[in-house]
């Protein structure tokens, strides 16, 4: 396709991350001509969620982030005597101290068989054992896993044209025929009586047979595409600024969501599950009868804590911690609304700050099931893409893998006016909004960033098993020590759809206070064991056994004002990436001031037309304009009365 | 009462090759000439019977995100159906065809129909892709094929009555969204209601 960009656009938004997302399809909403690029091959920037393949590619582009040698032709020579050019950024520095971990075994037989064709693949499994391994933890490439899946296609499949359709058959179960295939095939005698327990066929991932659901490296590499891994861990609060924005703009339909099922809490080495509905309270086993009413008392309270100043009068000044115990609550009650409630720690929140987010956690209750929060299907990085399809029907252009070289800016009116992109076409705009990532360090040279610590497992089992095997549960393990945060853990079960069938996808996030992994490790390691481990000692372990591990430490400039940045013209925005909280509100929020400020006082994502309206309704008059660029406006004016927001509880379950 | 069975039909195919002109005939029976790079509408409906079953095809467009190669993942996600689209008069375009199969492979979901369609079939004096190498392609990846002609409206019900046949019964286990939560306003009836 040798189509070319064209010239001139109202807003360049550069960068796909979800508040660049928001804007975009907000001011494309309005009517300008959006030009969205993004210089990396995926959509979301560090929003984004990756199958498993894909995030070892992205580890990979991290590891040879150092050297990116340009070939794209000099821009230096298009800037005119009245102009000066701000470069961007050709490497994100966003991601650091990135260890990988790998507990899976690699099948013995895979790698006799594979020996010619992967002998990389032996030093991966030594330093994958090493847990030692120091900051250069290994990191599969691309080249090697897939070198390793399309190995195995080759040399255990049965004659096919098609290897991908031999992949395409559901479930667990049919990869440990595979397994069993592969032996029948390849004549290397099962050595030990372990890897005969690898290959027992898996058999349902029911709870009744846990034992033998094992699941092998090259198996997670074989189901990659089954894994949607996100990497900022967040979630939508049922009534929070997202989901409204969401509804409003019907930008919902373009994905499904899933109830957060269980709210967990870790107490004294327990994993044990939260009560918080009215329900939840009176059918838990936890609490006594005394600590129910205590608790019901407590939390009809907060819901209308406003109406009620005499309570908390005189404990404005105090942390929620002190005040809680104030309160008519054992401390088993104050550490369930403390941590898992309130979602706080002891020392970081005022009784004001606890009162809100209490009140904040029970509103939310209900309106689309027992918790308060819904995860999106397939990951948290279908919302930026959500966003940006709305950009694109109206009519926003989208370039992914095109960077842009610099910002021209007019020296007199020291306003932005045109990008110069890789390919050296300058496009002009009137308004350009950069994500952070792509400025340079110098720019903004006198700030200290904070960080988030994250890591990424996946493991054989979920924390707290129930009769279901399909829960999601969020998890917050307070801080041990001063000076460390607590930590956040959010456990997805496969029909999320970001794993595959018999594993769990856990993500810990806590702000950082030193590097990913000695920030979370601790906590790892209370909840989780390595799956070596298992193997020597075998029987009855509750914790779930991780397979695959990663850690990393993503870059959180969201606290980063644009005063920090030196000489910036007015015409030209920031958005921050990714932010430490639970919630998406700072991301409308960001989206919301700047559409502001490139389109003043008009309306932010306003409802399109309904596609069925238009289907239905236009018989005579809408087939010419229903594809014409002329009609959104148009029939935004006449389907905005029809469409009713808001009134959604019917369509909860 | 006849069930009816919602259906994600993604589409797919490069730019001009008249993607949205298929489902402007199909949905609306209607041919425009002039019709502008797709904006606005993103996405359709018809519900057609097949059996005893109602299928009510949602059809994606691809709202112009083909034109820099820059579609997202999730416009794949839990689509039923695949409709790739080339222009008979344009060989580039079957070639390309192939990369967005391969692109579906990738990204698509799995055990999703894929119907092919050659079109611009009225302007088959100026063909430059032979039928018969549409249908060994479509053959070698399991695809159904037919040459169409929006303006004309050659073989359009055909095709998407060719993908409904394709469509396999619904499994009595998947009954049921399995909690599975659209964060909507009321479809169409409910809104229709309010107002």
């Amino acid at each position: 396709m040798a189509d070319t960009l064209p010239s001139e656009f109202d807003v360049i938004v550069i960068g796909t991350g979800l508040p660049e997302s928001i804007t975009a399809a907000a001011c494309s909403r309005s009517g300008r001509r959006v030009l969205h690029v993004d210089s990396r091959s995926y959509y979301g920037g560090n929003w984004a969620s990756f199958s498993f393949s894909g995030l070892l590619s992205w580890l990979k582009e991290y590891q040879e982030n150092s050297d990116i040698v340009s070939d794209s032709p000099v821009w230096q020579d298009q800037i005119l005597e009245n102009e000066e050019a701000i470069a961007l950024s050709r490497k994100d520095k966003t991601i650091q101290h990135v260890e990988v971990f790998c507990y899976a075994s690699q099948d013995l037989n895979e790698d006799v068989e594979e020996a010619g064709a992967l002998q990389k693949n032996h030093a991966l499994v030594t330093s994958a054992n090493s847990t030692e391994a120091s900051d250069s933890a290994f990191l599969p490439t691309e080249d090697e896993s897939l070198s390793t899946m399309s190995c195995e296609m080759l040399t255990e499949q049965t004659p096919s044209s098609d290897p991908e359709n031999a992949l395409e058959v559901n479930g667990a179960e049919v990869t440990g025929e595979k397994e069993n295939h592969c032996d029948d095939k390849t004549c290397v005698p099962s050595t030990s009586a372990e890897d005969m327990s690898e290959n027992v066929p898996i058999a349902e991932d029911t709870t009744e047979q846990p034992k033998k659901n094992i699941i092998t490296y090259s198996q997670i590499i074989k189901e990659g595409r089954r894994f949607n891994i996100d990497l900022v861990s967040k979630l939508l609060y049922s009534r929070g600024l997202l989901i409204d924005l969401l509804i409003k703009s019907n930008v919902s339909r373009y994905a499904e969501f899933k109830n957060i099922t269980r709210i967990l809490a870790f107490r004294e080495g327990q994993v044990e599950q939260v009560p918080c509905s009215r329900a939840d309270v009176f059918n838990s086993k936890q609490l006594t009868m005394v600590e129910k009413r205590m608790l019901m008392k407590f939390l009809t309270f907060c819901m209308e804590y406003e109406k009620y100043p005499d309570e908390y009068k005189g404990y404005e000044e105090i942390t929620f911690y002190e005040y809680l115990k104030t309160q008519k609550l054992t401390p088993n009650l104050q550490y369930i609304v403390l941590h898992s409630i309130a979602m706080t720690s002891e020392t970081t929140s005022s009784t004001m700050d606890g009162l809100k987010a209490t009140k904040n956690f029970l509103h939310c209750l209900g309106r689309y099931g027992n918790t308060p929060f819904l995860f999106p299907l397939y990951g948290q990085g279908e919302l930026p893409q959500c966003f940006c399809r709305m950009c694109a029907v109206f009519g926003g252009i989208y370039c992914l893998r095109h960077s842009v070289q610099c910002l021209v800016v007019d020296k007199e009116s020291r306003k932005c006016k045109a990008i110069i992109d890789q390919f050296g076409q300058r496009i002009i705009s009137e308004h350009f909004l950069v994500e952070d990532s792509y400025f340079s360090e110098n720019m903004c040279s006198r700030v200290q960033y904070r960080q988030i610590s994250r890591a990424v497992l996946i493991t054989d089992r979920s924390v707290l098993k129930t009769d279901s095997d399909q829960q999601i549960s969020i998890l917050t393990v307070p801080a041990e020590e001063p000076g460390t945060f607590a930590v956040r853990v959010i456990e997805l079960c496969s029909s999320t759809m970001t794993c595959m069938k018999g594993t769990y996808l856990v993500h810990l996030t806590c702000t950082s206070s030193k590097t990913a992994r000695e920030d979370l490790e601790p906590v790892v390691q209370k909840l989780f064991i390595p799956y070596t481990e298992m193997e020597i000692e075998n029987e009855q372990v509750e914790k779930p056994r991780i397979l695959w591990a990663l850690y990393f430490n993503m870059r959180d400039s969201s606290d980063i004002s644009r005063s920090c940045y030196s000489d910036l013209p007015s015409n030209v925005y920031v958005c921050s990436g990714p932010d430490c909280g639970l919630g998406n509100d700072n991301a409308v929020k960001q989206a919301e001031t700047l559409f502001q400020e490139i389109c003043p006082n008009e309306d932010f994502c306003p409802p399109p037309p309904n596609p069925e309206d238009i289907v239905l309704d236009g018989d005579g008059l809408q087939p010419e304009t229903s594809e014409s660029s002329a009609i959104p406006e148009a029939n935004s004016e006449t389907f905005e009365e029809s469409t009713n927001l808001g009134n959604l509880e019917e369509s909860s379950e | 009462m006849m069930a009816i069975r919602e259906l994600k039909v993604c589409l797919l195919g490069d730019t001009g090759v008249g993607k949205s002109s298929i489902v402007c005939r199909f949905v609306q029976d209607h041919f425009d000439h002039n019709i502008s790079p797709t904006i606005g509408a993103s996405f359709m409906t018809k519900t057609v019977p097949c059996g005893n079953e109602l299928h009510k095809f949602l059809i994606w467009d691809t709202a112009g995100q083909e034109r820099f190669h820059s579609l997202a993942p999730m416009y794949y996600r839990g689509s039923a159906a695949a409709v790739i689209v080339y222009d008979i008069t344009k060989q580039d375009s079957f070639y390309t065809l192939k990369k967005w199969v391969k692109e579906l492979k990738e990204h698509g979901p799995e055990n999703i129909v894929m119907a092919i369609a050659g079109n611009k079939c009225d302007l088959s004096d100026i063909r430059e892709v032979p039928l018969k190498d549409a249908k060994e392609y479509a053959e070698s990846i399991g695809a159904i094929v037919v040459e169409t002609s929006a303006k004309n409206a050659i073989n359009i019900e055909e095709l998407f009555q060719g993908i409904s046949r394709q469509i396999p019964p619904l499994d009595p286990h998947e009954n049921g969204n399995n909690g599975i939560i659209k964060v909507e306003k009321p479809t169409t009836q409910a809104s229709r209601r309010c107002c």
